[in-house]
């Protein structure tokens, strides 16, 4: 405060001397990485460039494409589908499990538990993808061998377009599930026992406790998760992109694969920007929502 | 202390009354959590039994933990097929630039957020934080530009230098510094320290706890990256292991099963052999952060 008074003090001004070289190289990493190139994206959204010859200034072509463009809206379709999917399972089976292992178990099991269900979602999304794409090999594949000992025919995981995004989903709830456990058993310790105490005293049932006391208090974990799961879901490019490579046709093209393709392979530059603006918009609009919606149903202690 | 005399007490008396009723419900969590856990490890394990496998066993059916006749011969394989050892080599040397990088300019700009006033603090913070909205992919399409122009795509500089900054990291790091209480700094300011020597004297040793969880996370993160190095490298023999391990499969996925499985088990090894060790140090990090670069 003292120091608010007196701007020209040597003091002061040795003060923001070193506040501004201890901030110089995020300042400007993040002027060349990320606030550039943020403009530089809306720059290119107006240009028509393929890397070979002059970007040439193009008006509002990149965005009449993206209106009209047929594949996009299947495209953000299948996203959304497969993000809402892989995010009501991870929700619902994380809170779950988190639930079944909050209770008194010996150590070593618990441990056990816990080293199982987390460790996929520190293995390499390749690895995971790679692999799965073996176990849901139509022929030759684990799953379709064990569905086939309870009487199901052979599914085409990976060549269907039913299919092919069932096993998308698959894949990424099983590698990011162990996260979600984690998350969730920390909200579930940090409630207090006095509220189980009370609710017993007043004579609730189990369900009734889950109910009314914790899922309650659980709800910011909740509201936490689904916001930072939606935000990952929808840029979900990994697995499809190994596992199906997008197909068959688009049935498992994501936007982010899209952007990939159009950028990357057909190296159109203008379109693939206009596209990740769009994308921009997409989750930001997203995450507003949610944020919004909660207002109504978390209950902030 | 109460309590537990009475529970001793009726435990003793309750032996003559009745039996305490089967646990049923907890029998049955327990089968729960044993049947998802053994959905998460068969896979692994289904990989590495193909891995040790030749190429008519790979995919016997039923499967089986051990194969008939185990071979090394995928595993050569592998590093004939690809630089297998350049891959991990490579990704060794990013990931581990990158995080020292970030512990580096994270805990710089979370010390002058947390501890030094300055003009346009506030909203240089703010911004900062926002920029977490804007997807990856909004940014890589000019910097993919701006590597080629540079002359870095194709260069393990062209997915370090931009990963060096990382706001994330800062808040994270800046929390973590608020929390120090400042007496310490009072009076080695009173000693004649200056700002750097109390950032580095003082709240570096101090912060272990939390450079330890960005540290990890960091480290995790640029190790099973995905997306950037595929479209910032383009030499096989500067590649990281996470798309490495996808060229094993060859053009058209037509690779054995074998040589896959024995990359995919190399590239987890290791990964389970650190996290067998540092588990709770992991779970706790990526628990309380989320992953993020």
């Amino acid at each position: 405060m003292v120091s608010r008074l007196l701007p020209q003090s040597p003091l002061r001004r040795k003060e923001i001397l070193a506040a501004y070289l201890f901030l110089l190289p995020t300042l400007i990493g993040f002027a060349v990485f990320i606030v550039g190139p943020m403009f530089a994206a809306l720059g290119l959204s107006v240009v028509q460039w393929n890397l070979l010859s002059a970007p040439q200034f193009a008006g509002l072509a990149n965005y009449q494409k993206l209106l009209s463009d047929t594949r996009i809206d299947d495209i953000y379709l299948t996203t959304f589908k497969i993000a809402l999917a892989t995010m009501a399972l991870k929700l619902l089976l994380g809170l779950v499990l988190a639930v079944l292992l909050d209770q008194k178990l010996h150590r070593w099991l618990s441990g056990f538990f816990r080293l199982s269900f987390f460790f996929p979602y520190v293995v390499s999304v390749t690895a995971v993808a790679l692999m799965w794409s073996f176990l849901m090999n139509k022929d030759l594949g684990l799953v379709n061998y064990l569905l086939g000992q309870i009487g199901i025919e052979r599914i085409p995981w990976l060549n269907s377009s039913a299919w092919s995004p069932v096993a998308v989903v698959i894949t990424d709830v099983w590698k990011e599930l162990g996260f979600y456990v984690i998350v969730f058993l920390g909200g579930l310790q940090s409630i207090p026992s006095e509220f189980y105490d009370a609710a017993q005293v007043d004579g609730a049932n189990r369900w009734q406790i889950f109910s009314r006391v914790t899922l309650p208090l659980l709800s910011p974990t909740i509201l936490f998760l689904s916001v930072i799961g939606m935000i990952g879901s929808v840029q979900i490019f990994a697995q499809p992109q190994i596992l199906t490579d997008g197909g068959p046709g688009d049935a498992t093209r994501t936007i982010v694969m899209y952007i990939y393709e159009q950028g990357f392979r057909f190296f159109d530059m203008g379109y693939a920007s206009t596209i990740a603006l769009s994308l921009f918009v997409v989750i930001f609009i997203l995450t507003l929502l949610q944020f919004r919606l909660s207002r109504r149903w978390v209950f902030y202690q | 202390m109460t309590t537990t005399v009475y529970q001793d007490h009726a435990s003793a008396s309750g032996a003559h009354v009745a039996r305490k009723p089967w646990p049923w419900a907890k029998i049955g969590s327990i089968a729960l959590l044993l049947v998802c856990s053994a959905i998460m490890i068969a896979p692994f394990l289904w990989i590495m039994q193909a891995a040790f496998s030749d190429a008519a066993a790979a995919y016997v059916l039923p499967p089986r933990l051990f194969p008939s006749a185990p071979t090394l011969d995928n595993f050569y394989a592998v590093f004939d097929l690809v630089p297998f050892g350049s891959f991990i080599l490579n990704s060794l040397f990013v990931a581990t630039t990158i995080t020292i990088g970030q512990l580096i300019t994270c805990s710089m700009g979370a010390y002058a957020f947390a501890r030094l006033e300055f003009p346009g603090k506030r909203v240089l913070f703010v911004v900062l934080l926002a920029t977490l909205m804007i997807p990856l992919q909004v940014t890589i399409v000019p910097q993919f530009i701006l590597m080629r122009q540079t002359g870095l795509y194709n260069t393990h500089a062209a997915i370090i230098l931009p990963a060096l900054v990382s706001p994330f990291g800062i808040f994270l790091l800046r929390q973590y510094f608020m929390t120090i209480p400042t007496e310490l700094e009072d009076a080695a300011r009173i000693d004649g320290a200056g700002y750097f020597t109390i950032f580095w004297r003082i709240i570096m040793p101090l912060s272990a706890p939390a450079l330890t969880t960005l540290g990890i996370v960091c480290f995790v993160y640029w190790w099973n990256e995905y997306f950037i190095p595929l479209i910032m490298i383009n030499s096989p023999e500067l590649q990281l292991l996470p798309v490495g391990l996808t060229l094993l499969r060859g053009r058209y996925s037509a690779g054995a099963v074998g040589n896959v499985a024995a990359g995919v088990t190399m590239a987890v090894i290791p990964v389970l052999i650190i996290f067998l060790f540092f588990q709770r140090h992991i779970i706790k990090s990526i628990a309380t952060t989320g992953l993020k670069g």
